[in-house]
């Protein structure tokens, strides 16, 4: 007697109608890197998985129009080899890279990695940089929301039972913007995050920040943008003393969202350095840190 | 310098044709018809007294045979060498979590775990005792068994090694260090998880597959624990997938379950272990707390060194005894002392339970003596290398054990080699003028001695044996197992060296204690001189038998005789291939097989007064690590490796530098990361997702060498390898740590909050995963 | 259910539950213990396989999802004559085996790189190799065995 069914679903339509299916409870497979892992330390939650990994839409990355679309089915390696992606969205190809090793690359997706929503999750401090939009589909039409706002709390997300992500979309960035992704783990690959951050952003024709955007990973419950910071740095004139406050600003702020817990000695000192380093990056320097 | 044919060559390993092809059968692989899978039900309670154990809800379970519990085993299945402490399942107490209490035989793996699931074990919890700093408090919990001596029962034991006084002499020193360092414990992490297949034979018996080290031992363990004698109890080593100290004790007890289980049940039984049941069941590498104080003249000689620690053998004693004494001979380092006193004592607690790692007690106190020696140098102002020059052993010595080195002392050629190749002056300067920016270079050494063999733990000596086949196939024997070590092919170099003849002619068998001789445990990096020594008399015997056919053959006298590759030759007659010979000494009726037995040398140990001939000899070594730093986040980048080490005689060079890079690979990750953190009694980490051991992106580029200083004893002059390779890394590391940000990491790992604050963070720990994992995977 | 895909270069078609992952479908249904088991959870490679020719961990790949594609397992790695190809003589001469358990992964993902990138550095056959842990050898022969027959495969094709 098996524990579970599995169901290959064809198209979109398809999964969907599949993990509409009453009487089960359905939960989409993509590359499987979180479920079976979750499978050894977690009673069965499902009755069925519902794989999409060969819907071609979901694999697919394109440019179109301004906006750069990801499959939610696309995997990292995809990511990493992407043309597009490395033309418009450096960061995030760097923060592919740095996610488990090349087979865990092979298979994990960027629709796994969001909907899994763990708080160190790889690729979604560059995604809300990017203020990427994901797209889903349920029984009862289409509906979108930020990257940012879908993921509530740690491994909980907005998405709803039936409810299947089926790509996200970002803008393209000015062709100006500079984007950096830093990322400490305690080994050099196949590493969890200790701390991240990702950061995108460009100058204005004096020499000012026009536009920042500062997302860290495994800083606080979910990875939001840090506003405030945006804010202080927007319309200034990069130096290093900017940046220590910028810095000094994040750590404020993750402290007021995590209070202190066992790791802020630590995080307080390493938040300030990588963002200091990213911002160093992509205002004062060529952007090749990362 | 003696030219070999085979001895110190290139050579491939023996075993490796079918690893590469993914044929090699490990016990997991092995199937049978009608074989049963077996589960353990394990404690999820550190301490606690077994109330109810009911487990005839399980055999309702479908799929499931058979049940057992330490009342299936004679004597409660008690065994365990020196002291016999361990169960082969739980009997009355748990003291760990991952404790074995009961087995269950199934048709599937799935029926098995339902089988576990439906056992009625119901746990009165103990008073814990977590902390081996209070394991000898008064009303302390009990967690050792009552002793009648008036001890502690949480006393397990005291190593003392004495010369003279140093804390009279500390007094007189210009500069003295007074530092504790501590280590924590290590999981082995061989890839290939424990395992065990029992098939049960038509007299009564059992042949026990069992992914272990020294099959003799787990025989002797199952004989006496199922009441059987020895002709019915046969134990085979299949390839196993890796060691490194770990696969005794624990996997004694999956051989004594499988096996009870086959007799129970008349049919095949095998035991697989998931990772999580590996990491939570088995025994690690215990953690020592040291307090050390050494003291030196202002000229840099070393003078007194007074070493005191606990080390904490966790809830059993295991092979703490012999770990904690093998600790106690190296507490000092490889130098000289006019004073010298070790003190260890060791302790139960019920922080999961120590036993074998390689380096066996060495690699802990090295990492605490190797940072006091730089500590010592840093202090005198003088460079790490000259200090350690100036004060190492050499031939003529009197260790502080009070034995005279009279061979076969390499460190002092190490260390110079090791200065060399790392380009260490230029570094050290380079690196002292560098300029304060958030990356910090840093190059650091550290040195090594460790005694070869069991040393005075014990009788030590191998038998080998070698026979030549009607089809000339020429095989040996040995009762000491090559987990991957590459010690069998360490054996055909040597018997193909004496006999002269092609190593592909050779085969091996695997251990087998049906057709192999005990040659004791296959432990303390012993393979090469015990095995090696006694498979070179027994090629030495074989040699003589066809020497004498050749002479014959020939018709000349023995010393006429020579060899022209394999060919013999006689004063007259053209050179005959070694096939006429061997056929000849066939015809002549001559015995083809032989056997040859080496003991070591006599040695002998005063465990009172911490005195005496410890081991035969020693292995040394020097080692020097480059790292870059990164001051804000913590992280250590080991950007360079340099290695040198005097195992005497390389026999199988391509087997001795993957030992030499492997230890290292161990000895990095203990430096940086490796902690199997016990919180409340629960490990913190129990898969490979949370317990991380370094990646190939991890490693360094090794550069690495040998200085043969020959030992006249050793086959060859062969001494060993395989512990010593880690044992100084993780000291080398923390030393170019220091270097590289002028602050000392005193407790192991150099992990990130460590390098980067200086102290340790500490971490509320959590029972949930071990306990879910328990019921689950 | 039937599971029906093409494993080293042969079709077949096996009646397997749908609940179990490819490594367990190789091992317990097929009887190609080749590819080992020992984390379970991805992290180190014990299990690797080429899926499509792409390197994959085979616990976490849902046993029915190869239905219709490739699978290439140690088993299908090897000369034209059966014996060992040249990236396995040279893990042989390289002395790149220990213990041996990691080994089928490790070479199953060298032919990975290889087929993607024929003239590795040492530091990408690092890369590529991150997720295959090994506990005996530190990767040092390892690398020089892949590397090595880069090199070789390089000069047979000039």
């Amino acid at each position: 007697m098996s524990k579970y069914e599995y169901a290959i679903a064809q198209t979109i339509d398809d999964a969907v109608r599949l993990l509409n299916e009453p009487g089960k409870r359905n939960v989409v497979l993509a590359g499987g890197t979180d479920i079976f892992v979750a499978l050894r330390v977690n009673p069965l939650w499902f009755d069925r998985l519902v794989d999409v990994g060969r819907v071609p839409e979901m694999r697919q990355i394109r440019e179109d129009a301004g906006l750069v679309s990801i499959g939610a089915a696309v995997n990292f390696t995809q990511a990493v080899e992407s043309p597009i992606l490395q033309k418009r969205a450096p960061f995030l190809v760097e923060a592919c890279k740095t996610i488990g090793g090349p087979a865990i690359r092979n298979c994990g997706t960027f629709g796994g990695n969001v909907a899994n929503a763990a708080a160190c999750a790889d690729s979604l401090p560059a995604l809300v940089c990017l203020e990427t939009v994901a797209h889903l589909r349920s029984a009862k039409g289409e509906r979108r929301i930020r990257v940012e706002e879908l993921v509530t709390a740690p491994h909980e997300t907005q998405i709803e039972p039936g409810e299947l992500i089926t790509h996200f979309t970002f803008a393209v960035p000015p062709q100006d913007a500079r984007s950096c992704f830093i990322k400490i783990g305690r080994r050099k690959a196949q590493s969890i995050s200790r701390l991240s951050i990702a950061v995108i952003g460009n100058l204005d024709r004096n020499g000012k920040i026009e536009t920042v955007r500062i997302c860290p990973g495994a800083a606080v419950a979910t990875p939001v943008r840090f506003r405030n910071v945006e804010q202080m740095l927007t319309g200034q004139k990069p130096s290093k003393e900017l940046f220590a406050s910028a810095g000094d600003q994040l750590v404020a702020e993750m402290i007021k969202s995590t209070g202190q817990r066992w790791s802020t000695p630590y995080k307080e000192v390493a938040l300030k350095a990588i963002a200091e380093r990213a911002l160093s990056n992509i205002f004062l320097q060529d952007g090749s840190l990362c | 310098m003696t030219e070999y044919q085979y001895i110190g060559k290139p050579a491939q390993r023996v075993d490796a044709l079918e690893k590469v092809m993914g044929k090699a059968k490990y016990v997991g692989d092995m199937t049978l018809p009608g074989m049963l899978y077996g589960r353990t039900l394990r404690s999820d309670l550190p301490h606690a007294r077994i109330k109810k154990l009911d487990v005839s809800p399980a055999l309702k379970v479908p799929g499931v045979v058979a049940v057992i519990t330490s009342e299936d085993f004679t004597d409660h299945g008690v065994f365990g060498f020196p002291i016999s402490d361990l169960y082969m399942l739980a009997y009355e107490k748990v003291r760990y979590v991952g404790e074995g209490i009961a087995t269950v035989a199934a048709e599937t793996p799935e029926a098995a775990i339902e089988g576990v699931k439906a056992i009625v074990c119901e746990l009165e919890p103990l008073p814990v005792l977590l902390d081996m700093d209070h394991a000898l408090d008064p009303d302390a919990p009990q967690v050792g068994p009552t002793r009648s001596d008036g001890k502690h029962p949480n006393f397990l034991g005291h190593y003392p090694v004495y010369k003279g006084n140093p804390e009279e002499l500390l007094k007189e020193c210009d500069v003295v260090v007074d530092q504790r360092y501590e280590t924590v414990m290590q999981e082995h992490a061989y890839i290939e998880t424990e395992g065990g297949l029992a098939i049960p034979t038509a007299e009564g018996g059992v042949v026990v597959y069992l992914s272990c080290q020294s099959p003799f031992i787990p025989r002797g363990h199952i004989c006496r624990v199922l009441s059987l004698p020895e002709g019915k109890v046969r134990v085979i080593v299949p390839p196993v997938g890796g060691s490194f100290g770990g696969k005794d004790d624990l996997n004694y007890q999956t051989g004594g379950q499988v096996a009870a289980l086959a007799l129970k049940t008349g049919r095949p039984v095998r035991i697989t272990f998931s990772r999580e049941e590996s990491i939570l069941a088995s025994y690690k590498r215990g953690a020592m707390r040291m307090h050390i104080r050494l003291g030196a003249d202002k000229d840099g000689t070393l003078r007194a060194c007074q070493f005191k620690s606990t080390y904490d053998s966790g809830a059993y004693s295991s092979q703490s005894p012999f770990t904690s004494w093998r600790a106690s001979i190296h507490a000092m380092g490889a130098y000289r002392y006019d004073a010298c006193t070790v003190d260890i004592n060791t302790v139960y607690t019920n922080q999961g339970y120590a036993g074998a790692y390689r380096g066996f007690g060495n690699t802990e106190v090295c990492s605490g003596i190797e940072q006091a020696i730089d500590e010592m140098a840093e202090a005198l102002n003088m460079d790490p290398i000259d200090f350690r020059l100036k004060n190492c052993l050499r031939v003529g010595d009197v260790t502080p054990h009070g034995q005279k080195l009279t061979e076969s002392v390499g460190l002092t050629d190490c260390l110079l080699a090791v200065r060399k190749m790392s380009d260490w002056d230029r570094k050290r300067k380079e690196f002292a003028a560098q300029s304060a920016t958030d990356k910090r270079r840093g190059i650091g050494v550290a040195a090594l001695f460790h005694g070869t063999s069991l040393g005075a733990e014990g009788i030590d000596e191998a038998t080998g044996t070698i026979e030549i086949h009607d089809d000339n196939l020429v095989t040996l024997t040995s009762g000491l197992t090559d987990y991957g070590t590459g010690s069998r092919t360490v054996y055909t170099l040597i018997a193909a060296e004496v006999l002269g003849i092609d190593p592909g002619r050779i085969r091996i068998h695997r251990p087998d204690t049906n057709t192999a001789i005990d040659s004791g445990p296959t432990v303390a990096s012993r393979a090469t001189m015990l095995g090696g020594n006694a498979t070179k008399v027994a090629a030495l015997n074989l040699l003589q038998i066809l020497d004498w056919a050749a002479a014959d053959l020939l018709h000349c006298d023995l010393h006429q005789l020579h060899r022209v590759g394999e060919k013999y030759v006689g004063p007259s007659e053209e050179p005959v291939p070694w096939e006429a010979v061997v056929e000849h000494a066939r015809e002549m009726g001559l015995v083809l097989s032989a056997h040859g037995k080496w003991s070591a040398p006599k040695i002998q140990w005063d465990e009172e007064h911490g005195t005496g001939v410890p081991y035969f000899a020693y292995h040394f070594g020097a080692q020097v690590a480059e790292v870059v730093v990164d001051l804000k986040t913590g992280a250590t980048d080991v950007v360079g490796f340099w290695a040198v080490h005097d195992s005497g005689k390389v026999i199988f060079p391509q087997g001795a530098y993957g030992q030499l890079y492997g230890g290292i690979s161990h000895g990095l990750g203990y430096a940086l990361y490796e902690d199997l953190d016990f919180q409340d009694g629960y490990p913190q980490s129990i898969n490979f997702d949370q317990y991380l051991i370094p990646t190939s992106v991890d490693m360094p580029e090794i550069q690495a060498g040998f200085v043969e200083a020959l030992y006249s004893q050793g086959p060859y002059g062969a001494k060993n390898i395989a512990e010593p390779a880690m044992v100084p890394t993780a000291p080398t590391i923390l030393n170019a740590i220091a270097n590289a940000t002028g602050r000392r990491i005193r407790k192991l790992p150099a992990n990130l909050e460590r390098v980067m604050l200086g102290r340790v963070l500490n971490k509320k720990g959590s029972p949930v995963s071990c306990k879910v994992a328990l019921k689950i995977s | 259910m039937l599971i029906k895909f093409t494993l080293n270069n042969q079709p077949v078609a096996v009646e397997a539950p749908p609940d179990i992952t490819l490594l367990a479908l190789l091992r317990d249904y097929l009887k190609l213990t080749g590819t080992k088991e020992a984390c379970e959870v991805g992290e180190c490679g014990a299990c690797s396989v080429l899926l499509d020719g792409n390197l994959v961990n085979s616990c976490l790949i849902a046993a029915p999802s190869v239905m219709g594609r490739e699978v290439v397992t140690i088993e299908g790695i090897h000369d034209a004559d059966g014996g060992p190809n040249d990236m396995q003589r040279n893990f042989i001469s390289y002395g790149a085996v220990q213990c041996g358990y990691c080994i089928p992964g490790m070479v199953v993902a060298g032919e990975a790189l290889l087929s993607k990138n024929p003239h590795p550095t040492r530091e990408e056959i690092r890369v590529a190799l991150a997720g295959n842990l090994c506990r005996c050898t530190g990767y040092m022969q390892i690398v020089d065995a892949i590397e090595a027959t880069a090199s070789e495969r390089a000069k047979k094709s000039q």
